[in-house]
């Protein structure tokens, strides 16, 4: 059984193409991050699997079937743009958004107290939505999704402005759903989170899919041609024949190895001389970091237009932050 | 409709309980009854208790119009309410006549006086026929200038009297030739109806306009506010944006209601309390049958419906409070034809021209209950008149609901009319 079916959909707005011929499932107790960056397609995307628009062509289908109103309180969604009522007190609001769901009001009140207890926001409670801040509304908002207990969990960007803390207490509070069931979708253009907490992707730009698959697979067919070191003292170590591309950092460098039959030796050497020139607290060899296989895919897929390397900060628009937060 | 239900009745919960409710059911009947009271009040002081001062050379004149002016002959059956009137007569000596003129224009000013007549004998040369003086009436400000019509009578009796006196007439006949005839106010059979008719009209429109300038615009706003506020999105992934408007009119609508309803029963009360008969007040009595009772409010919940949906509309098309205010217009200017055709359907209830604009949805509520009242509509024509607008509520919901769904989802800019036919068209 499949939550989440994707079968070629196609939105076009205008003269905009949003999404483009997409596919992909989402398996029951997995943990989705659907990747790209802004303005690639990914909250149409979601629109679409729940049904606010509809798409041009292409099929979706929930819980095994082709898409009905009826299902939909099966699904909680955390939309991208943020949004409650200002004026309405905060247990109200949730037990109102709890009852559009279907519960009774005195289900969602006894349930909105307790996710408040578990994200530790009970002093928010009796508060109007207005007077809390904007970390506070979001956490609500978290939980407006949540209380209807949906087996299917869409969040549009859910950490974007929250402090590390909280990203991590809703990070956790997700991997907990995940583990008993539910299938979680965060949409996102911060690869390093998905790269920790993910084991499916889908990368999207421009509407397109370009890479999807478990995460473990993904990974493991790319070579470990990637190497960090960290180092203190003489650095002609780095001018290594097996050095393709070098990013000096301070104290540190991020180190692309040529291709070739062995790689595997090509690393060794390298870590041999430099413990001869220098001393060396870290060395690590890996397969290129999501964001690398992302940028590299996007060159293949798309000619662009300068030709020159491709970064994240080049694929996102202005305030995007890409990956150097 | 559960959903329909949840929306209205958040809607309606939120609405009554801020302070802003409180304060405009509370403002503005105190306005409004300010108003009333006060106007009556003043009404009533500037009506009575007028003090004017006559200057004449010839005493006698001055006199007569004194008495004719303080007591008015009491076979007048309006005498009264007619303001009775202060009149101080001046003797006016040719030397001093610019002395006493400023110190009159003096007491004008100090407000001790509400005007002076003034009685220039004219220049006759002795052996001719004797003309009339010249009179120059000086009210203090334009408000007393309603004296002058009762001083142009009060001399013109005078006058009269004293010619007729000149050519051998008794006094006692004079006042019996000087009696007014009096024409009785009699009522035809159906009168009343009609009266009481215009008055439910008039009450209609204003509660129709007052609502609709006051709520209508509540229910746009509500709908604006979640688009700003960017709930909606939240809203359309569990519930149908028509569920999201219709619950919107309902929720918005009954507020307005409620409003009204206090109001209503708050002036009921207070015209039948004592307070508004001891004021005086010619007391409305509206005769209405049960039926016309029960068609007055179909027609209200009808108009009310109507005009909070192309609120909603109006609403869902925009995105700022300030963008809707432009086109308010639109909600006020059916309302306003309306009030243009309401006197020829008064006077001709069951004309072809009344007969068709009554079906027409933005005229129904008022000119159908008009015809009700008054005219003979058919039965099919009544029902036809409620489905009709009932139908046009309902396209009205859905295509709000099109533009709504399709308008939150593009943000920006205003649609224009392509745009907003190629919405309807999107799902």
């Amino acid at each position: 059984m499949s939550i989440v079916q994707l079968h070629h959909i196609r939105k076009v707005y205008d003269t905009k193409v949003a999404v483009e011929d997409l596919s992909f499932t989402i398996e029951p107790g997995t943990m989705f991050g659907l990747l790209g960056p802004n303005g690639s397609g990914k909250t149409s995307s979601i629109r679409m699997m729940i049904g606010i628009t509809v798409p041009d062509s292409g099929s979706v289908s929930l819980f095994d079937r082709p898409f009905t109103r009826s299902v939909l309180g099966r699904v909680g969604y955390l939309p991208e743009e943020r949004g409650l009522y200002k004026k309405m007190n905060v247990l109200d609001q949730l037990v109102f958004l709890g009852q559009l769901h279907g519960l009774s009001a005195s289900v969602a009140s006894r349930r909105a107290s307790l996710w408040c207890e578990r994200l530790d926001i009970v002093e928010a409670i009796p508060k109007k939505t207005e007077d809390l801040s904007k970390g506070m509304q979001q956490k609500i908002q978290f939980i407006a999704a949540l209380l209807h207990d949906p087996d299917l969990i869409l969040m549009d960007e859910p950490f974007s402005g929250l402090d590390p803390v909280n990203v991590f207490l809703l990070m956790n509070t997700l991997v907990d759903l995940c583990s008993i069931g539910k299938a979680v979708l965060f949409s996102t253009h911060r690869m390093d989170q998905v790269e920790k907490f993910c084991n499916s992707i889908a990368l999207i730009h421009r509407g397109h899919l370009i890479l999807s698959g478990s995460m473990r697979e993904i990974k493991s067919s790319y070579p470990r041609n990637r190497v960090l070191i960290h180092f203190e003292g003489d650095d002609s170590f780095l001018h290594h024949p097996g050095i393709e591309l070098l990013k000096r950092y301070n104290g540190h460098a991020e180190i692309k190895l040529r291709p070739s039959p062995t790689l595997a030796d090509d690393a060794q050497s390298l870590l041999a001389q430099a413990i001869a020139h220098a001393r060396v607290t870290r060395f690590e060899v890996m397969e290129p970091t999501l964001e690398e296989i992302f940028i590299e895919k996007v060159q293949q897929t798309l000619p662009t237009r300068n030709g020159g390397e491709l970064s994240m900060a080049q694929l996102d628009q202005p305030n995007g932050g890409g990956l150097d937060a | 409709m559960h959903n329909v239900w949840l929306i209205a009745r958040r809607e309606y919960v939120e609405r009554i309980r801020t302070r802003g409710f409180l304060i405009t059911t509370l403002i503005i009947p105190l306005i409004m009854g300010g108003f009333i009271f006060g106007g009556a009040y003043l009404g009533s002081k500037s009506g009575s208790g007028a003090h004017i001062a006559i200057v004449s050379s010839d005493t006698r004149l001055a006199l007569d119009l004194q008495t004719e002016l303080q007591q008015p002959p009491d076979s007048l059956p309006h005498s009264a309410s007619q303001p009775r009137i202060a009149v101080d007569a001046i003797h006016l000596a040719p030397q001093s006549a610019q002395a006493t003129r400023s110190l009159l224009d003096r007491q004008l000013d100090s407000g001790r006086l509400d005007g002076y007549l003034w009685i220039a004998p004219a220049d006759t040369p002795a052996n001719a026929q004797p003309t009339r003086p010249t009179f120059t009436f000086t009210p203090r400000s334009s408000e007393q200038d309603s004296l002058r019509s009762t001083l142009a009578a009060a001399l013109g009796a005078v006058l009269l009297r004293r010619q007729l006196a000149q050519r051998g007439i008794l006094a006692s006949d004079a006042d019996s030739l000087l009696q007014p005839v009096d024409i009785l106010a009699a009522s035809a059979p159906h009168r009343q109806d009609r009266e009481s008719a215009e008055v439910s009209i008039t009450l209609l429109f204003v509660l129709m306009y007052m609502v609709i300038a006051l709520y209508g615009m509540n229910v746009a706003r509500s709908i604006i506010e979640e688009k700003t506020s960017r709930i909606f999105e939240v809203m359309l992934a569990t519930i149908r944006p028509e569920e999201m408007m219709a619950g919107k009119i309902l929720g918005v609508g009954s507020v307005g209601l409620t409003q009204v309803g206090i109001w209503l029963s708050a002036a009921l009360l207070l015209s039948a309390s004592s307070i508004a008969s001891s004021l005086g007040s010619q007391g409305v009595h509206i005769a209405l049958t049960a039926a016309q009772i029960v068609f007055f409010f179909v027609y209200f919940i009808l108009g009310y419906a109507f005009y909070s949906s192309i609120a909603a509309a109006l609403g869902a098309m925009t995105n700022s409070e300030h963008e809707v205010q432009q086109l308010n217009l639109f909600l006020v200017l059916p309302l306003f034809v309306c009030f243009l055709t309401l006197k020829s359907v008064l006077t001709y209830p069951d004309s072809a021209m009344a007969r068709v604009l009554a079906l027409i949805p933005p005229f129904t509520p008022l000119l159908m209950y008009l015809r009700v009242s008054l005219g003979h509509p058919t039965h099919a024509e009544i029902v036809a008149s409620i489905l009709l607008t009932s139908a046009s509520i309902y396209a009205i919901v859905w295509v709000t609901s099109r533009i709504y769904r399709v308008g939150v989802l593009m943000y920006g800019k205003r649609p224009n009319l392509p745009e907003l036919l190629r919405w309807l068209k999107y799902s």
